[in-house]
């Protein structure tokens, strides 16, 4: 059997951001591989340390599109954490709304690129039209179709009118039939199935070893969702289970991903009809004192933590966070092994790939 | 470790033990090291067993029931021990942050950061080491995902990680000065963004070589 080594770059992989691999073919059998990040490294764990805590809400919600709102809650949650500032519950609420919008929207494109990757593209379109609703209500009520600008230290710089609340139900209500259609057809359409079924499986003790996060872990059977392990915000008084499956395969990942969009919808409209009265933020916000703090969250792709450390002025001595694609990465090992060429471009978009989260 | 091991309260006890607290009502913020349950406790009697009996861990809860542990290891030798004790605990690594904040800086000092998840609570174990010379041993023989962020550590700080298996740069072009968190570096250089004389130099260098 030939032995052969191949570099992957984003065109061949489908991927719309940079990123590089070099892998070792045996035969046309994916036997090993190294991963090459850095393409888009703009340094910035460097640039946060010079600007202060108010700036960085707005430069951290540059550092990702799809999961730009995750970023910028949970930064203000460990500036909170470090100040012992208490955000008001209408604020916590709305925080969730902004998260699930930004999760059903994040959960659909990373299904709809993989329907390209496989070449169904009736199925992209369809996937990416669902998701259009999600851009629209993003559009009408915070102004943008991807960074929301919704939070600020100790609350949230948004509010939901009654005339908001009745458009976003109305979203919620147009997503169910989409989605719970669209469940079915990755769940069962022999098409998919034929690609995506005991395809790039990540048995459990593997995902375990790579401490993987986020769907990529759930699909494997791990029972992990910070929103449930480590509640933050309005999550404590949302109902909801976390979605599993044991399969490990690249179908699995979607299905996690698919019941988790169903199961966003139906935390939107818990959040809406819980929507307490009251302010959006704190009224004064004390001088921020010399601390540490770790404040983490459910990113759409898994466990996103932050640790600040503050030393009472208003710039960082260190902010360091850790995105879930940062683990992902190394699972990919696993699940490429003995795989076809062909099959690379989609189990490496099925772990739903962050590069500008990654190289920071 | 044998040992230490065999006397380390068993994990699925320390979680059944910890009851599920009720959340603190608004304003209401409970002062370090006086929250303690069998879970902390656990926790807390393991690392000792494994660092030494001087390592102590504070433990802080937020509103929701969220439990972070801090502790500052005894020594650089203490992390290793403690890194196994957190993985019998099926602890999880989850982050690990370099700094130098000026205090430990003037005192000749640096900082490291290992932050572990045990079952959504989060254990900070931290590192003093000296500022010149810095070396940690690697914890990827206990946790395969440290690999990157020891790679990471080692690009951006001037520490040396002993027995990595893989110590090459991450991120971060070859071209680059060692260490840039330590020293002054251009933003445009450190990100490799830099549009003068420099980049086109390094262009008509890169056809050079192709031709």
């Amino acid at each position: 059997m030939t032995t052969k080594i191949i570099e992957l770059g984003p065109h061949q992989l489908a991927l719309e951001e940079p990123m590089y691999f070099r892998v070792r073919l045996e035969g046309d059998r994916v036997a090993d591989l190294d991963v090459m990040p850095g393409q888009v490294h703009r340094g910035m764990e460097h640039l946060v340390m010079r600007r202060n805590l108010y700036q960085n809400i707005t430069l951290l919600e540059r550092l990702c599109s799809l999961c730009s709102n995750s970023h910028p809650s949970t930064f203000c949650t460990a500036v909170e954490e470090v100040a012992g500032i208490v955000i008001p519950p209408r604020a916590e609420y709305l925080r969730a709304v902004a998260d699930e919008i930004k999760r059903i929207a994040s959960h659909l494109f990373c299904c709809a690129v993989q329907a390209n990757a496989i070449g169904e593209i009736p199925l992209f379109r369809r996937v990416m039209e669902i998701r259009e609703i999600m851009q629209r209500a993003k559009e009408a009520i915070y102004g943008n179709r991807m960074d929301l600008a919704a939070n600020v230290i100790g609350g949230v710089r948004y509010d939901l009118t009654p005339e908001a609340v009745a458009y976003l139900y109305q979203a919620m209500e147009d997503m169910k039939k989409p989605l719970d259609e669209l469940y079915l057809q990755f769940a069962n359409n022999p098409a998919l199935m034929a690609r995506m079924a005991w395809v790039g499986v990540l048995p459990r003790e593997a995902a375990v070893e790579c401490a993987v996060v986020g769907p990529v872990a759930r699909a494997c059977g791990i029972d992990y969702d910070v929103r449930k392990k480590s509640p933050y915000g309005a999550y404590d008084r949302l109902d909801f289970e976390v979605a599993t499956q044991t399969a490990g395969d690249v179908r699995a990942r979607n299905l996690v991903r698919l019941a988790e969009a169903r199961q966003s919808v139906s935390l939107i409209e818990q959040c809406l009809a819980q929507l307490p009265a009251g302010p959006l933020c704190a009224d004064t916000l004390p001088e921020i004192p010399a601390g540490e703090a770790i404040a983490k969250s459910e990113a759409p792709r898994g466990e996103l933590m932050y640790y600040l450390r503050t030393d009472g002025s208003d710039f960082p001595v260190r902010l360091k966070w850790r995105v879930p694609s940062y683990m992902n990465w190394d699972a990919l090992k696993v699940m490429l092994k003995g795989e076809p060429v062909a099959n690379i471009p989609l189990i490496v978009n099925s772990i739903d790939p962050c590069i500008a989260c990654t190289d920071r | 470790m044998t040992d230490c091991a065999e006397t380390m309260p068993e994990r699925n006890n320390l979680l059944r033990d910890n009851l599920p607290t009720t959340p603190l009502s608004p304003r209401e913020r409970v002062p370090e090291g006086r929250v303690r349950d069998a879970f902390e406790d656990g926790v807390a009697a393991a690392l000792a067993l494994a660092a030494g009996e001087e390592t102590t861990v504070t433990w802080r809860r937020d509103r929701k029931g969220v439990v972070t542990g801090w502790c500052r290891l005894p020594s650089g030798e203490a992390l290793l021990p403690a890194a196994r004790a957190v993985a019998e605990l099926n602890g999880r690594l989850a982050m690990v942050t370099p700094y130098l904040p000026e205090r430990a800086r003037e005192k000749g000092e640096r900082e490291i950061a290992y932050h572990f998840d045990l079952d959504g609570a989060t254990l900070t174990l931290t590192v003093i080491l000296p500022l010149q010379w810095a070396r940690v041993p690697s914890l990827t023989p206990i946790f395969r995902n440290c690999d990157w962020h020891e790679r990471e550590l080692m690009e951006l700080y001037d520490v040396q990680v002993v027995g990595h298996p893989d110590p090459r740069r991450l991120f971060l072009d070859h071209t680059l000065p060692n260490a840039p968190f330590e020293r002054l570096v251009p933003y445009s250089t450190f990100t490799n963004a830099a549009t003068g004389k420099a980049l086109w130099d390094k262009v008509l260098a890169g056809e050079r070589e192709d031709a």
